[in-house]
């Protein structure tokens, strides 16, 4: 779903289309099973200075989204645009320089660092890496990053991974990405194994670094909630596809999808007079390997009908940047006989 | 006042490591009637799970238990393991975190239910075998007579949860423990797994315990909540009193966990209100209140001594010596 | 109703002391059997490497091979021969001691070689993977084939024996185990989210293999390789034994069971004696490497 508005001439940083990834399910002996077919034609773009969140539950294809465009492992087929330069196409040398600029946050704050080397170290490596200066010019750096990430030079620089807490180590996986003054930072669940004090600690953090370096993100989490704060859009995966993306605002008072409905209600809000948080889906998330056809949510959605499974909803703007892959979105009656046309009337409040 | 299906008085949980001691839980004291659900809210580290799992028996040898415990008026402290089986699973219940570690992966699903009704009840294995599949279905597994051939691996997250809430109630416990049971699971499945459990409640007759370290479930579904800190109970009230409309929250940690969760109504780039540092080293706590190294509002008796907690309003209890001001719970 | 804490009041909650001591005590007996278990055998084989290395070099010993048959089967603890003197006069002290020398030049020349070539033919099997992976594991495969046994035969038989063809003999073994062991634990580490931090951070492989690998997999490969050093021992004792590893008359375990074994019934000490002291050195080794693997926690 790109969103290239014509009001803006600006390139966008990041451009995504069509991504298709796959995985070979191996049996236990090592024979083919299925084919997980995890992401299945994704596009979207993300302008310079914004925050795209993807929301997604557990198969929605959202880590492996991420992993696509790093080109880790390289995506079956489609296009990653990022500063100009098709990543799908470079190799290398040339690939590692195109990716300098893009970094990643990953889920596990200890996975992601070597246990056996100092945070000092673990910082300066993509600036070796990169050959960004002389020993002392990178050291000066490391120490810069440390106090960027909030964390005294002098007393952390030389712990090792055990000897900090969830928190500290993310923030050093923080100052790690963004060693280099990246322009795009992909966190993939980057705060949801930190408690709540802490979570809201580094998220301060990436909003500093959003403030202060002039970041894009995506981000990445299974928590609407989060991602709505976090963005400035928001997208909505489920099994490989998005359902819907807009502005966060807008996804949030007036969601088009069925899912983006069922997520809303299924989050038990601390408001009072919020009710109690309901589910409206029926059944079990289906297989990856043996998606649904046509519209893949059919199977749990309430709204479902025979053209579900027929058609593949394309993505469509009902709202201005506002864009939904539904045949029976929420601002039209449940079995209709075709879909009115968009429009910028005032929807109704829940579908 | 009627005897409450639980009561736990001054319960104290303390681990030796490495010469020292580490105070897990340290002197909490909680109610759950029949018919009624509780949710203990903490962080990691605050002693939610370990003064649960004291309470089913089901720490190491290495801790060391104090206070009382009674359970319909029997007390569960100092029994040995033998004895306490007897109530395990008939009277009272776990559900775990993580179906996929508490779930034999080799053994069948069914077989796994009928080990637990046979451990308590002397009934034939075809008997056990009809009564698996009827808490299969009691539990809204579809095709239940299927399902219990089933291996763990061939299900999702959210049905081997339900999977091991039917091990749970295959005795119709009284009293049913959820650790972190939802943690693990999508928000939609959590939503499922709730709405579940509280059904449940209602048709069995069951209380429930629910441990967790989101307040939002707690608004959502609790009766009464306990919020933990640091192995002290810091704040107890009914949820309504809480979250409810004209609810406040009162202890200074509480209101900063409110602060600290995302909330979906909240603008998106807002700074959230951060609590700084981390929680206290167990092996050394701070004198004082245990939370007033990171409380922006701590002021000199803070540190000099500890809140303890006391019913400053009908049914609505705190420890803290400047609590919250008439503030709305967001 | 137990209540063992004495009765607090809210307003004063000082945490009463643990009621028993008896979990400190345990504690520190188990602090202490780990350290014995760490210094008592790295002690003995600190002692074997002195005696065998050190003393020579200080205190004069009789020849390990060459014996005055006037002076034979002389029992232990004789003037000017400690342990006494075999069947043919030549000293027993001496040849367990250069005896020593030998097995222990042999193990550990073996397992360095091992660990060089088998540790990094595995690493970079693990690492890179695909047809690189296949081709590795091949000859490795091949080589774990042949028994290590028949294999020196053969080659002692071709080329004769000597220590440097008892060591070409079980390297053929050392290679391919450490080969397995550096593969097995490059593969555990290779899919964490550090080594792909790492790959995205621009690090290039050769620098992964030598900066993030091989820290981490080294104490794994260790452990092994005390274990290594005491197969090792063991393989090359039997191959003296049989007549296939350090020729005669040159000292060395296995020969002086060997020797020894024909007069088993008469004097057995002449068996026991070089047994008791391979037990032990295995003993020790096998003792000292599960030691380092509980501390190092590796699996």
């Amino acid at each position: 779903m790109s969103t290239e508005t014509t009001a803006e001439e600006r390139q966008p940083l990041l451009s995504v289309r069509d991504l298709v990834q796959e995985f070979v399910v191996r049996e236990g002996g090592g024979a083919r099973g299925g084919v997980v077919q995890a992401v299945s034609g994704v596009s979207f773009d993300i302008m310079p200075g914004e925050t795209l969140g993807i929301v997604g539950e557990t198969g929605s294809g959202k880590s492996t989204l991420a992993r696509a465009i790093l080109q880790s492992p390289r995506p079956k087929s489609g296009t990653v645009s990022f500063r100009g330069s098709e990543l799908t196409r470079l190799r290398g040398r040339r690939l590692l320089a195109a990716r300098q600029h893009m970094q990643f946050v990953f889920q596990d704050p200890f996975g992601s660092l070597d246990p056996k080397w100092k945070a000092r170290s673990i910082i300066e490596e993509p600036l070796i890496a990169y050959s960004a200066g002389d020993r002392q010019a990178r050291r000066k750096r490391v120490d810069e990053l440390l106090d960027l990430v909030g964390l005294d030079p002098a007393r952390y620089a030389k712990r090792h991974p055990r000897e900090l807490s969830g928190g500290q180590a993310q923030r050093i996986a923080i100052a790690r990405a963004v060693a280099l003054n990246p322009d795009l930072l992909i966190c993939d669940e980057a705060v949801s194994s930190l408690d709540v004090l802490i979570q809201a600690q580094v998220l301060n953090l990436f909003e500093k670094l959003r403030r202060e370096l002039g970041l894009s993100y995506l981000f990445i989490a299974h928590d609407l909630a989060l991602v709505k704060q976090v963005s400035d859009r928001v997208g909505v995966m489920y099994l490989g596809r998005f359902c819907e993306v807009g502005p966060g605002e807008s996804v949030y008072k007036q969601p088009l999808h069925p899912y983006t409905r069922a997520l809303l209600d299924s989050i038990p809000s601390t408001e009072p007079g919020a009710g109690r948080a309901t589910t409206t889906l029926r059944g079990e998330p289906p297989s990856p390997v043996n998606p649904p056809s046509g519209c893949r949510f059919r199977t749990r959605c309430p709204r479902a009908a025979d053209r579900c499974a027929d058609e593949v909803p394309e993505p469509r703007e009902l709202f201005p940047g506002h864009l939904v892959a539904c045949h029976f979105p929420l601002t039209v009656a449940a079995e209709p006989a075709k879909v009115s046309a968009p429009t910028q009337t005032t929807a109704r409040a829940q579908g | 006042m009627s005897e409450a299906l639980l009561q736990v008085e001054d319960l104290r949980v303390a681990f030796a490591a490495g010469g020292r001691e580490i105070r897990a839980v340290d002197g909490v004291s909680y109610r759950v009637e029949a018919r009624q659900t509780l949710a203990i809210i903490g962080e990691s580290g605050s002693g939610k799970t370990v003064g649960c799992r004291a309470i089913m028996g089901l720490l190491p040898a290495t801790a060391t238990i104090g206070g009382s415990a009674r359970l319909n008026g029997s007390e569960l402290i100092g029994l040995s393991d033998a004895q306490l089986r007897k109530y395990r699973g008939s009277v009272m219940a776990m559900v775990f975190q993580d179906p996929a570690r508490s779930l034999n992966p080799t053994m069948r699903v069914g077989s796994q239910i009928t080990e637990a009704i046979r451990t308590h009840r002397k009934i034939s294995r075809s008997e056990a075998h009809t009564e698996a599949v009827e808490l299969l279905r009691l539990v809204r597994i579809p095709a239940p007579e299927r399902r219990y051939h089933e291996y763990p691996h061939q299900l999702s997250g959210g049905m081997r949860q339900r999977v091991m809430i039917a091990i749970a109630l295959a005795c119709r416990p009284k009293l049913l423990i959820a650790d972190e049971a939802t943690t693990a699971l999508d928000v939609t499945t959590q939503a499922q797994i709730m709405e579940l459990m509280l059904e449940l409640q209602a048709e069995l007759g069951m209380s429930l315990v629910f441990i967790s370290h989101d307040l939002g479930l707690a608004a959502s579904y609790a009766d009464q909540v306990v919020v933990m800190y640091a192995g002290k109970i810091v704040e107890q009230a009914p949820a309504k009193k809480l979250f409810g409309a004209g609810g406040t929250v009162r202890m200074r940690y509480t209101r900063a966990l409110l602060d600290a969760i995302p909330h979906i109504e909240r603008e998106a780039h807002t700074e959230l209100p951060v609590v700084a540092g981390r929680p206290p080293d167990p092996t050394a706590m701070p004198p004082g209140c245990s939370f007033a190294p990171r409380c922006v509002h701590a002021q000199d008796d803070c540190t000099a001594k500890a809140p303890a907690l006391a019913e400053h309003s009908p049914g609505h209890s705190w420890a803290c010596w400047h609590p919250c001001e008439n503030g709305v719970a967001r | 109703m137990a209540a063992p804490f004495p009765e607090t009041t809210l307003a004063s909650p000082v945490p009463p002391p643990l009621p028993s001591l008896l979990n400190g005590r345990r504690l520190r007996a188990q602090r202490l059997g780990r350290a014995l278990r760490l210094w008592v055998p790295a002690g003995v084989l600190i002692l074997l490497l002195a005696v065998c290395f050190l003393l020579p070099l200080v205190v004069t010993l009789p020849s390990p091979t060459n014996g005055n048959i006037i002076v034979n089967n002389e029992p232990p603890f004789s003037p000017g021969h400690w342990l006494g003197t075999n069947v043919q006069g030549v000293d027993i002290f001496s040849q367990l001691v250069y005896g020593g020398q030998v097995a222990i030049e042999i193990s550990l020349s073996v397992t360095i070689l091992g660990m060089a070539i088998g540790g990094t033919l595995g690493i970079v099997a693990a690492y890179f993977g695909g047809w690189v992976d296949a081709v590795i594991s091949r000859l490795l495969d091949i080589l774990l084939a042949f028994p290590v046994l028949v294999l020196a035969l053969v080659i002692a038989e071709g080329l004769g024996p000597s220590e440097r063809n008892v060591i070409a003999a079980l390297s053929a073994f050392s290679i391919p185990a450490f080969g397995r062991v550096a593969r097995g634990a490059t593969l555990t580490i290779r899919g964490l989210p550090y080594m792909t931090a790492a790959r995205l951070s621009g690090t290039r492989a050769w620098r992964i293999i030598a900066r993030h690998i091989l820290p981490n997999i080294m104490p794994g490969i260790v452990t092994f390789s005390l274990l290594g050093i005491g197969v090792t021992i063991i393989l090359e004792g039997a191959l003296d034994f049989l007549g296939y590893g350090i020729p005669a008359p040159e000292a060395s375990w296995g020969s002086m069971i060997a020797s020894g074994q024909q007069v088993l019934t008469a004097q057995p000490e002449y068996v026991l004696i070089p047994s008791i002291v391979l037990l032990i050195t295995v003993v020790a080794l096998n003792t000292l490497g599960d030691a380092l693997r509980e501390r190092w926690g590796v699996q």
